[in-house]
């Protein structure tokens, strides 16, 4: 909602505030001021200029050379305005002036003459249409005084963030009635209050249906003469940022910001029958030309304003080409309506058409102003339009419901609002802004809300009301008083937050990417045409191609973190992400949800630490494999005893299709598969534009959360001292490093306690197709200090077993 | 052996004694007391020696040992302290080189300012719940006293699944959703994501809220006021200046929106708070009668607030982050920064 001061001042004194406290005490009733600007600023260097003298041009036919005084300067200027007279007051952009186009003016030669400034148009400042002369302005005018003032438009613009709950205050003296309740004081009304003398001399009008249009008023108004509206009308509309179109048009618009009532004219000849019928299209009515030249597609339920032959207006939204007022209208019917709200709101999205009539209308509009709104507007037909209004003229109002009173509890507004409050208070505020109050017993108050404030229908919007004009800021601060209740935290929370403080402290940093992607990841993961994940929740209006579906994985989102990380030159990258995919189910079901947790490691496995420390290597299953267990030690989940899950190669068709089966482990549990860790395949990483090795951990985390974690059992600390032996075994190549542990941990030999690989190696001098694997083991006993004797029985058994088994000799020296 | 011994002792006091900076003394370290050092040695050679010698000669031994350590650490503590004095040379250690530190990484923001904004209200006692990011129109909309065809639904531009499903523009849906599986008294605060269809400097289509409500009898307005002032207050880590201006949110009455005096300009008018003095950071108010009425509270028995807060603009005011789409970017020179 925009207004200008000047124009608010016109229905109400608003006494010594300044605009700033003005716009400050607006705020604070509710009604957000978002700006206060002046106006028209690209005009305000314009100043008034007086033409002295008029000569012909010696080099051109339609040039003029002019001596105008602004002010104490004369300067000659060429002007090729027909209009250019002596003794003319009109509006000049001096020499350095930005004008409205952004071209700026020089002093510069036209045909050989200096030219020192511009006189200009009306369209060239924005004003209008109008171009067939420069600006005439009255002749009594100062020359050299700022444009704007000359203008009367020295003023500030005002614009208010409404809510959708105030459609009162869309209109200026809507916004007074709230000015006069901060200053007390009366508002000036141009029509205070009408009523209308009835009469179907004219015309009829039918409403079909009292639901979706509770009042219809019109009056004709005859011999109007159509011609651009005087200065002040068109200030008005052009200060707000409406376009003047002509006397009768603006005349309603004008009204329409004053008083919030949308009024539309319709060409009184081009009405067949003299009949308006507020009804539904027909079936044969298919298609309604709007006076913007679009033809619109009608549908059943839309509200239309119909003549006895056809529809002439969208009802509330648009009218006609049919019946549109044009230069050539002579007699005028003026329609002041009510129309049901989601009526006209359904009508107008359907349309997606959005005019100020149906912003009004969508909102609500005061069913007990038509009459009044109409009014004003015919007093100004008839005013400035040279207008006879006819007698008298329908007024239906079948649809409008008696206004209630409300009861309103003092306890209960002192209660809810934590402040106490006593009759006179309550009624003070609430009349300040025409709430009418009566008592009805020590406790109750009876409230009259005006027929504007169609937002007041119940105790509690009262309450607000009181809190509202009180001032939210002289309610007290207090705190509740709660019993005292342990809050259930949610595990998977928990879990998470203590997942993601773990990984960060792991180096990973986390991403959050968008729940809605594109659905050409599924493509470049190369998933299998029946892999579950190609079904996706779509979205009826994504706002881009990129953004059409629900992810259903979070590795491509990631994928695509790391290259936009590698074009800025950051290749190291390990992060991770905990965040939910989306299944589809059936149509109007929710999706299914569920949380997995994704991270990536690629590059510099120091990342970006020192390498005066660190190596340079890259980062490689080991260190996904490592992080993993890190991890899921952490969590207790894996190497604490009873291991919930178990890190295992992938059968066949296990492994993703995007992963290195040859590098892939996947996560088992009781359960089922909690995910996998793997390297990506590099074709996969150049469908993200990736050409570094990638690595990969993809859980199912409410799967994860699922697992028991092992409880912490003390264990005493050993007494007697242990012993560690080393074997160098030469095994085949193929010979796998974790099945010699398994095989040494499931042995039945005494006193090991721990046994670890230390050395692989493999290469010369060892035959091809060997490889040298150094095992340490620890034997210790609980009970005494062992002997050599004691260990080495059992660790020649261990290598015997380790030789024998694998196909292994022990290495020498 | 014992000979040996002795011959050995004097000879490392003689070069310690001779010791004058670092270099020297981590040569003398290596060839008395390191691992292949003389003292192993002789060490190693006390296996060979007869029963009756070994405890004898061990002891001594060790004792020679130890008193060249003690002598070792002396020299090792003269020199470092001598270092300050003395001109830099080769030996001393350059401590202008970087520290050796482990790589770690960093929780997002947009998490950080999540958990301190929960943090607070569990500490108030409040319980977290957490819903589904793809919800059904009635608890969107419906069940928070916004039918079909309200102007409010302007205010959220909808990504549409199906006719009834959606993607929840607010966290506001899990006040229905626990009121309708609860009863009073209530003090929950559902965080999450959220979706608007709306993109540019301002706006992401998605971004992260957190909703809050406290249903009980006798719960007031003053009480809002009280726990929002405490959440902002230890949010924003000062005595920041408050304000709570009347607005409109269908499913509260009365309705507010809170401000905090700008705390980038403080007060005097900036850029960021468009030179109001004063920045927009949530939005609360009394829940509306309608919407206990829809989850079968009495609101003549139960009253509450709620109130809700966006992540993202938080971290904005927070951090200084003045471009939205940075969160999302998941850029590692932004993230390393929090």
């Amino acid at each position: 909602m925009k207004f200008t001061l000047d124009w608010l001042k016109e229905y109400v004194d608003t006494g010594d505030l300044s605009p700033e406290t003005l716009a400050e005490h607006l705020t604070m009733l509710g009604l957000e001021v978002d700006s206060v600007t002046p106006l028209f600023p690209e005009l305000q260097a314009l100043k008034t200029a007086k033409v002295l003298s008029v000569e012909a041009h010696p080099n051109a036919d339609k040039l003029h050379l002019c001596e105008v005084a602004v002010g104490d300067e004369t300067l000659s200027i060429v002007c090729g305005a027909p209009n250019v007279r002596e003794n003319l007051v009109t509006a000049i952009a001096l020499v350095g002036t930005v004008m409205p186009d952004g071209t700026k003016i020089k002093a510069s030669k036209v045909r050989g003459i200096k030219s020192h400034g511009m006189l200009c148009s009306e369209r060239e400042l924005g004003l209008s249409d109008s171009h067939e002369g420069i600006m005439e302005l009255p002749s009594d005018l100062d020359h050299g005084i700022p444009l704007l003032e000359a203008l009367g438009i020295d003023d500030l613009l005002v614009e208010v963030d409404l809510t959708p709950n105030r459609p009162d205050c869309a209109s200026v003296i809507g916004i007074a009635r709230e000015v006069a309740g901060i200053t007390r004081t009366p508002l000036t009304l141009p029509v205070d209050a009408a009523t209308l003398v009835h009469s179907n001399h004219d015309f009829s009008v039918d409403v079909e249906d009292s639901e979706v249009c509770p009042r219809y008023a019109a009056r004709l108004i005859k011999n109007v003469t159509i011609e651009p509206s005087p200065w002040w009308i068109r200030k008005r509309l052009l200060a707000i940022g409406l376009r003047p179109i002509n006397n009768v048009v603006d005349i309603t618009n004008l009204v329409m910001m004053e008083y919030g009532q949308p009024l539309h004219a319709f060409d009184y000849n081009k009405i067949a029958g003299k009949q308006i019928i507020v009804r539904h299209p027909k079936n044969n009515e298919k298609t309604f030309t709007t006076l913007d030249g679009e033809e619109r597609t009608l549908e059943r339920d839309m509200l239309m304003i119909c003549d006895a032959n056809e529809p002439i207006a969208v009802a509330g939204v648009m009218g006609g080409m049919n019946s549109e007022v044009s230069d050539n209208t002579t007699n005028i019917l003026l329609e002041s309506a009510c129309f049901n709200a989601i009526s006209i709101r359904r009508t107008a999205r359907r349309l997606k058409l959005a005019s100020e009539a149906s912003y009004r209308f969508e909102r609500g509009v005061d069913p007990g102003g038509c009459v009044t709104a109409m009014e004003r507007a015919v007093s100004l037909l008839c005013e400035i339009a040279g207008g006879e209004a006819a007698q008298g003229g329908v007024d239906y109002y079948g649809g409008v419901r008696p206004l209630n009173s409300l009861k309103l509890r003092i306890s209960k507004t002192s209660a809810l609002l934590g402040i106490d409050l006593d009759y006179d208070k309550i009624a003070d505020v609430l009349q300040s802004i025409g709430i009418r109050c009566k008592p009805k017993d020590d406790d109750t108050i009876w409230v009259n809300p005006p027929t504007f404030r169609i937002d007041i229908e119940r105790e509690v919007d009262l309450v607000e009301e009181v809190a509202r004009l009180i001032g939210f800021n002289n309610i007290p601060t207090s705190l509740p008083t709660v019993s005292l209740s342990y809050p259930e935290q949610d595990p998977i929370r928990l879990l998470r937050n203590q997942t993601a403080n773990l990984l960060a402290d792991m180096g990973f940093s986390e991403a959050i990417n968008y729940s809605f992607v594109t659905e050409k990841h599924l493509s470049m993961m190369q998933l299998a045409e029946d892999d579950s994940r190609r079904a996706q929740v779509q979205l009826l209006n994504p706002l881009s191609e990129e953004q059409a579906v629900m992810r259903t994985m979070l590795l491509p989102g990631l994928l695509e973190n790391l290259k936009r990380n590698i074009n800025f030159q950051k290749n190291a990258v390990k992060i991770f992400e905990i965040g939910k995919v989306f299944t589809p189910q059936g149509e109007n079901e929710q999706p299914v949800e569920k949380e997995r947790l994704t991270c990536i490691l690629s590059g510099l496995r120091a990342g970006e630490a020192s390498s005066l420390y660190y190596s340079d290597d890259t980062v490689d299953i080991f260190d996904a494999k490592g992080m993993a267990e890190l991890l899921l030690e952490t969590l207790r989940l894996y190497g604490c005893g009873d291991d919930a899950i178990r890190f295992r190669t992938p059968e066949k068709n296990e492994a993703e299709v995007f992963s290195d089966s040859g590098q892939c482990l996947l996560l088992d549990s009781d359960k089922g598969i909690v995910g996998q860790l793997s390297r990506l395949l590099p074709e996969t990483a150049k469908e993200f534009g990736i050409k570094q090795d990638v690595f990969f951990i993809d859980l199912d985390f409410e799967l994860l959360s699922s697992l028991k974690a092992a409880a912490k059992n003390f264990q005493s600390l050993p007494v007697y001292p242990a012993i560690k032996r080393d074997i160098a075994l030469l095994v085949p190549a193929n010979t796998k490093a974790g099945d010699l542990l398994d095989t040494i941990r499931t042995s039945k030999e005494k006193f090991i306690e721990h046994c670890e690989i230390f050395d692989v190696y493999q290469g010369k001098p060892l035959d091809t197709g060997m490889k040298s694997v150094a095992v340490s083991v620890t034997y210790r006993s609980p009970t005494k200090t062992l002997t050599e004797k004691n260990v080495n029985k059992s660790h020649t058994k261990i290598i015997n077993t380790l030789t024998s088994k694998f196909n292994g000799s022990l290495r020498e020296g | 052996m014992e000979q040996e011994l002795i011959n050995l002792q004097a000879q490392a006091k003689d070069q310690l004694a001779a010791v004058e900076n670092g270099g020297q003394l981590e040569n003398f370290r290596i060839r008395f007391l390191g691992r292949k050092g003389q003292f192993s040695t002789i060490m190693k050679g006390l296996g060979k020696v007869s029963k009756e010698d070994k405890p004898r000669l061990g002891q001594m031994a060790n004792s020679i040992k130890k008193e060249i350590e003690a002598l070792y650490d002396e020299k090792q503590q003269t020199l470092s302290t001598s270092i300050g004095a003395s001109s830099a040379d080769e030996g001393t250690i350059d401590l202008t080189l970087p520290g050796r530190k482990p790589q770690t990484g960093k929780l997002h923001p947009v998490t950080q300012i999540m958990n301190e904004v929960c943090s607070i209200f569990e500490s108030l006692g409040f319980s977290v719940a957490e819903g589904p990011d793809v919800e059904h129109d009635h608890y969107n909309f419906e069940a928070l006293n916004i039918p079909a065809h309200h102007p409010a639904r302007d205010m959220h531009d909808t990504f549409y699944v199906s006719d009834s499903i959606l993607l929840r523009t607010h966290t506001s849906p899990m006040q229905a959703r626990i009121m309708e599986t609860q009863q009073p008294p209530l003090r929950v605060i559902a965080p999450g994501k959220v979706y608007r269809c709306d993109s540019d400097i301002t706006h992401t289509p998605m971004f992260h809220q957190v909703e809050g409500f406290l249903v009980d009898r006798d719960v007031s307005f003053a009480d809002l006021k009280g726990v929002l002032t405490i959440f902002t207050q230890k949010m924003f880590d000062k005595e920041l200046e408050l304000r709570f201006r009347p607005s409109f949110f269908p499913f509260t009455e009365p309705s507010a929106e809170v401000d905090i005096a700008c705390v980038m300009c403080g007060g005097s008018g900036c850029r960021v708070c468009k030179r109001t003095g004063w920045l927009e950071i949530l939005g609360a108010g009394m829940i509306d009668p309608e919407v206990f009425k829809m989850v079968g509270y009495n609101p003549e028995v139960y009253s509450g607030f709620a109130f809700g807060l966006g992540i993202e603009r938080i971290a904005m005011l927070k951090y200084g982050i003045d471009d939205i789409r940075l969160y999302y970017e998941n850029d590692l020179r932004f993230l390393s920064q929090f």
